[in-house]
């Protein structure tokens, strides 16, 4: 009861939040619609880490991939912005069905590692080995080519803003059956226990590869969407060091839940921009943020409001059956 | 030709300082099973007391000894107060909490030290000429054998000492040991204290070759972890030969086209992992 209601909740609340910030902040509109963005790009690398139990320190390497993909399409081949994520979206799929036969037989621990060569692998194939495509460290800039699309033109940042709200409730929505389906519960079931999976009579590797497939294509996505709201990529999108943002940020919202990667975005982004207005280093904040998060709420943000609405509930409860009893 | 013999040596000290900084990792991992990802600490910190030593002091030798001490005791504090109490906690989670760690240290050494890079001047000066006029400074060849003799030291404390016994049968049957009457914990600090004490001497003797800066640890860090990787964790006979390997790749394969010394490692372990998933030497786990 308490779980439907929420679910039912959760794009409302997300939605009504983002719009109520929209008007009370005006002038950070770049910083909401990045937190939209940074939310499905969190919801990506939260089926790896909630779903399947793999942790991946090369989720950059994706999310500049994508970047990439719509960035190249943009500068070479034409203007539709939709053709655009559709191009990062299957450059994403075809990169996990090259990836995912040597991957998903590794353990989670050489798995994380391998995924950091990835990312370093990558930085050097849009610096160096492309350069003449991608104009290595000066970036690819192609706002200009960018044409309009109809009804909205997401051209201008205010209409962007809902554009990508609109495709954050898309996502939400086809994220929410996946966790319902059948392959969401064998994906968590595979992360509780391959071997008994395994000996019930699942394809283990069968399963990773279609959540490690549906994770690319989402960190592909949120590629494609930050190169539009740029207009224009550089190598730095996908280094090393920004794997622990979305590591974090997963954290924070709740590890393994639907809404939670909405909050650990908002979440991670908000102190971010709090910190670094008062300090030019976050890494002493960061760090402790990460270790309490770690050991006292380790259920994440979106674990305290179910805490919060079970609370009320319970009490509620309480209060019948107190009457029953007199 | 001379040009080659000067990366193969570079590669050699490149491989000393590998094997120094990775040891805490391999023996982290090796006797906890717990990937401690702010082992890179000890060495930015190593690196950072040997430049205020020096530019106190004078002296190199005492910047060294300085930065081996403070691993040491980073090593001590960070063992018995954090990682003791995460043995048995899933591998991802032990990860991330070492890396808040290893964050938070960052975040300490840009509070004391401050953000620009600081220069530490070479202790020796000297060249020297091999093979008929290669030349080579002197401070690379003491940096292959300071490695060298810390390979031979830890080979012997595992093999002859009675603690490295204790230790080595601790990894295999820790319930067994400790019926036995040995302090299995006490046994572990103290490996993981000399693992520290020589990350902290191999930040101590990079020192002079780069610029030391706050974010020195991080780019340590991923060479450290494809030498272990390499390696086969928790061996340090492989994270020894790992070690080997990356200095000639980074060295050498930079001599041939100057992009291979970044991307060279990662390539290396990419297709070693995915051919032999265990590493070089590495035991199925």
């Amino acid at each position: 009861m308490n779980k439907r209601i929420l679910s039912i909740l959760g794009p409302v609340i997300i939605i009504v939040l983002m719009i109520i910030f929209r008007y009370i902040f005006p002038n950070k509109i770049t910083f909401l619609t990045e937190v939209v963005i940074f939310s499905i790009y969190v919801m990506g690398n939260n089926v790896l880490m909630g779903y399947l139990g793999y942790t991946s320190f090369g989720q950059p390497f994706y999310l500049s991939t994508g970047a990439y993909s719509a960035a190249i399409y943009f500068a070479y081949f034409g203007g539709n912005i939709f053709m655009a994520m559709l191009v990062a979206v299957i450059v994403g799929f075809l990169l996990s069905l090259v990836l995912a036969p040597g991957l998903m037989r590794l353990k989670s621990s050489y798995f994380t590692l391998i995924n950091a060569a990835l990312c370093a692998i990558g930085v050097f194939v849009f610096e160096r080995l492309l350069i003449d495509i991608t104009n290595g460290n000066d970036g690819l800039w192609f706002r200009g080519n960018m044409t309009a699309t109809p009804f909205l033109d997401v051209r201008y940042p205010k209409n962007f803003f809902f554009f990508v709200l609109l495709i954050l409730l898309i996502a939400l929505y086809l994220y929410q059956k996946m966790d319902k389906s059948a392959l969401g519960i064998s994906m968590k079931a595979t992360k509780a226990n391959p071997e008994k999976m395994t000996f019930i009579g699942y394809n283990v590797f069968l399963i990773r590869s279609i959540g490690y497939s549906i994770s690319i294509m989402m960190s592909a996505l949120a590629g494609a969407l930050y190169a539009i709201n740029f207009g224009f990529v550089n190598p730095s999108l996908g280094e090393n060091t920004r794997a622990i943002e979305v590591l974090l940020a997963t954290l924070i919202g709740g590890v393994g839940s639907v809404f939670g990667p909405f909050f650990g975005a908002l979440g991670f982004l908000g102190m971010k921009d709090i910190v670094s207005s008062f300090m030019s280093r976050w890494e002493f904040v960061v760090g402790i943020i990460t270790i309490v998060v770690l050991f006292k709420f380790n259920r994440g943000i979106w674990g305290l409001i179910q805490d919060g609405a079970g609370l009320l509930q319970s009490r509620k409860k309480r209060e019948k059956t107190v009457k029953v009893e007199e | 030709m001379e040009i080659w013999i000067t990366a193969i040596i570079y590669g050699l000290a490149t491989s000393g300082i590998l094997f120094l900084v990775s040891l805490a990792l391999s023996i982290g991992y090796g006797l906890m099973r717990v990937v401690n990802m702010e082992a890179m600490l000890y060495y930015s910190f190593g690196a950072y007391v040997t430049y205020t030593i020096i530019s106190v002091t004078g002296s190199f030798i005492l910047g060294a000894l300085g930065g081996m001490v403070v691993g040491a005791g980073l090593g001590l504090i960070v063992e018995t107060q954090l990682l003791r109490k995460i043995y048995d906690r899933p591998m991802m989670f032990t990860m991330v909490v070492t890396f808040g760690v290893f964050m938070i240290g960052i975040g300490i050494i840009q509070f004391v030290w401050g953000l620009e890079p600081k220069p530490v001047a070479s202790p020796i000066s000297a060249i020297v000429k091999i093979f008929g006029g290669v030349q080579i400074p002197a401070y690379r060849l003491l940096i292959i054998v300071v490695a060298i003799a810390a390979y031979i030291l830890i080979q012997l404390m595992m093999n002859r000492t009675i603690i490295g016994k204790a230790l080595r049968a601790g990894i295999d049957n820790r319930e067994n040991v400790e019926g036995l009457g040995v302090n299995i914990n006490k046994i572990f600090t103290i490996t993981f204290i000399v693992a520290s004490a020589f990350a902290g001497l191999g930040g101590a003797l990079n020192a002079p070759l780069v610029m030391v800066g706050p974010y020195m640890g991080f780019d340590m860090l991923l060479l450290a972890f494809i030498t272990v990787i390499l390696g086969g964790l928790g061996s340090i006979k492989g994270t020894m030969v790992a070690a080997l390997i990356l200095g000639q790749v980074i060295n050498v394969g930079g001599t041939l086209w100057a992009p291979l010394a970044f991307v060279g490692p990662f390539i290396v372990m990419f297709f070693t992992i995915l051919i032999r998933p265990t590493g070089l030497f590495g035991k199925e786990i």
